[in-house]
């Protein structure tokens, strides 16, 4: 016989990838918003979030832009990330001889439905360069705020202390994706 | 070889759904299709297919050899002289290669012949060892294909085979595609199931996530290192990214190796003119600046020739001329500026009105499976179809 006695017959997706199948996360009910005037506004007609819980979650994505937002040692690098005139200084950083430390401006936030109750969950978002949104690691990306719909659980992660952190050079920004330049958008294979 | 006219089973499309095999059809047109099947005997399957392409790819790793042993012949190559050493490290330090696939002009009556090597990126796995082996079984049962009939194709067998013999039980190997290809991506979730099957550990990352670490190893969209990377995407386009300063210091191991660069290169196919003139599965090759050799074989070339980048893929910037004028020109010619190379005009057969080309799978150093692709057109490009096989009893 010149053929193989059983073969895998399935690529649905994530099933031969060990570690992929362990991730599915699960979802929940999310809204973003530019502000919290925004989120009181639509808290009349929202099943699950209050007045209340937008006034909390705003306070609280605040907290958490200053404390992990992406941070870079110039303007320059970081409007290369987060657009022209999206970037200020480092107010944290003004005591340790600051100015030299730039950050992207607070472009709304993220409200989510904690799974199995408890308090909404909050999570702030930058502008991206050439537009868009996205939360300080870059993992869950926006391309609007003022919208509703189910997210993964993990965009509400918190993402890792930047505050008094050094500051991203331009290699550390160029860290990752250093591969893939020639393919753009089409297949590779032959 | 034949080209026969049978039933198709009646589920297929809802099954190929269920499976995932999403690009069953392509741009409007069926990429896959069993509305007919290519049937070959034995002896035109084991005498003209699997033991010429055994030997062809040694005489490719013979190939492999003399070129890096010649400095004038690395120059043709088109790869960048900084990774050079790199490239030879790779083949001094016998990394293995797991898979590949010979492209042949075949009809059934003389012997096949090598129209190249897609050594380093070849794509339609999916199809040729799991949807085709598949297709097979049902006909089988459903007995639309007789006892003693058979199909050319341990493609998934071997491959588990060669991960196992290759690779200490429990290793972690990366997979990489570009993202948002599907039918990259079914070739490399493919080769992943064979590895899973083999005891290693099969991790996917995009290519474009692929980062690298303070210490200047590889890591993948979770930021764990890649020990060992299969990747969908031909070196010499990993050689001008902004990462390939890294390549050699990142203690990664590549599927394929690097010294695949000269193999999956259409410059191989002069160079392996040279060294076997004559060989019945090779058709004249020579460098297109190589005008003496290209004269002296004009003898070897009354039906045409071919004009082929050294790079490409799908088809893409080839021309065919005979007598003078262009046969067929692909009209993708995103690799008109690499170096080219002129290689005898084969024409394919002609059966129920397209024109198959054999894709003959390597696994290791052995030939242990085949996919038919035709094409109306004289060059086979991206809107070929995929066609089963079977070996008559």
């Amino acid at each position: 016989m010149k053929r193989s006695r059983a073969v895998s017959l399935g690529i649905l997706g994530a099933a031969a990838f060990g570690l992929a199948a362990c991730q599915q996360e699960e979802q929940t009910d999310a809204a973003a918003f530019p502000d919290e005037a925004s989120c009181v506004a639509a808290a009349a007609q929202s099943g699950w979030f209050t007045r209340e819980d937008c006034a909390a979650t705003f306070a609280e994505a605040q907290a958490l832009h200053a404390e992990t937002a992406p941070r870079y040692e110039s303007r320059e690098l970081c409007e290369e990330e987060h657009g022209v005139g999206n970037c200020g200084g480092d107010a944290a950083a003004g005591s340790g001889g600051g100015g030299s430390i730039f950050m992207p401006l607070l472009a709304g936030y993220l409200i989510g439905q904690a799974l199995g109750g408890g308090r909404a969950m909050a999570q702030p978002v930058v502008p991206k360069a050439g537009g868009g949104y996205a939360t300080p690691t870059g993992g869950t990306q926006l391309s609007r705020l003022n919208s509703t719909g189910k997210m993964g659980t993990a965009a509400f992660a918190k993402a890792p202390t930047t505050a008094g952190q050094p500051p991203m050079t331009r290699a550390a920004v160029q860290s990752r994706g250093g591969f893939g330049g020639a393919a753009a958008t089409r297949s590779v294979g032959g | 070889m034949d080209r026969i006219t049978l039933p198709e089973r009646p589920e297929w499309r809802a099954k190929a759904a269920e499976l995932g095999f999403t690009f069953a059809d392509m741009h409007g047109e069926p990429y896959w299709d069993e509305t007919s099947a290519y049937a070959f005997t034995l002896e035109e399957i084991e005498g003209q297919i699997e033991d010429p392409c055994t030997e062809l790819h040694g005489m490719c790793r013979e190939a492999v050899a003399a070129v890096l042993a010649d400095e004038a012949l690395m120059e043709r190559m088109g790869l960048p002289r900084l990774r050079w050493e790199f490239i030879r490290d790779s083949w001094e330090a016998g990394e293995p290669e797991v898979y590949g696939r010979f492209d042949l002009a075949y009809d059934g009556k003389g012997p096949a012949k090598l129209l190249e090597y897609n050594a380093d990126t070849p794509t339609s796995l999916y199809e040729s060892a799991s949807f085709q082996w598949l297709w097979y079984e049902d006909q089988l049962a459903a007995r639309v294909l007789p006892e003693g009939s058979d199909q050319f194709n341990r493609i998934h067998e071997a491959l588990v085979e060669r991960f196992a013999e290759i690779f200490p039980p429990d290793t972690d190997l990366h997979f990489a595609a570009i993202a948002g290809a599907p039918e990259d991506y079914a070739t490399v979730e493919t080769m992943a199931w064979a590895a899973r099957e083999a005891g290693m550990g099969a991790h996917y990352t995009d290519l474009e996530k692929i980062g690298i670490s303070d210490q200047g190893q590889f890591t993948d969209a979770e930021d764990r290192v890649i020990g060992t990377l299969f990747k969908l995407y031909p070196w010499e386009d990993l050689f001008a990214d902004e990462f390939s300063a890294h390549l050699a210091g990142a203690q990664c191991r590549f599927i394929e190796p690097a010294w695949k660069a000269l193999v999956s290169n259409k410059a191989i196919l002069p160079v392996l003119w040279q060294m076997f003139p004559g060989h019945p599965n090779l058709l004249p090759a020579f460098f297109a600046d190589d005008t003496k050799g290209l004269a002296d074989a004009a003898h070897l070339m009354l039906a045409g020739h071919v004009t082929k980048p050294i790079f490409s893929r799908e088809g893409a910037s080839v021309t065919i001329t005979a007598q003078g004028k262009v046969l067929e020109r692909a009209t993708n010619r995103d690799y008109d500026r690499h170096p080219m190379i002129v290689q005898g005009y084969q024409p394919l057969p002609v059966m129920g009105g397209f024109r198959p080309v054999i894709g003959a799978w390597m696994v290791g150093e052995a030939c242990v499976g085949l996919g038919v692709r035709e094409d109306r057109a004289l060059i086979t490009q991206d809107l070929s179809r995929f066609k089963p096989h079977f070996i008559e009893g």
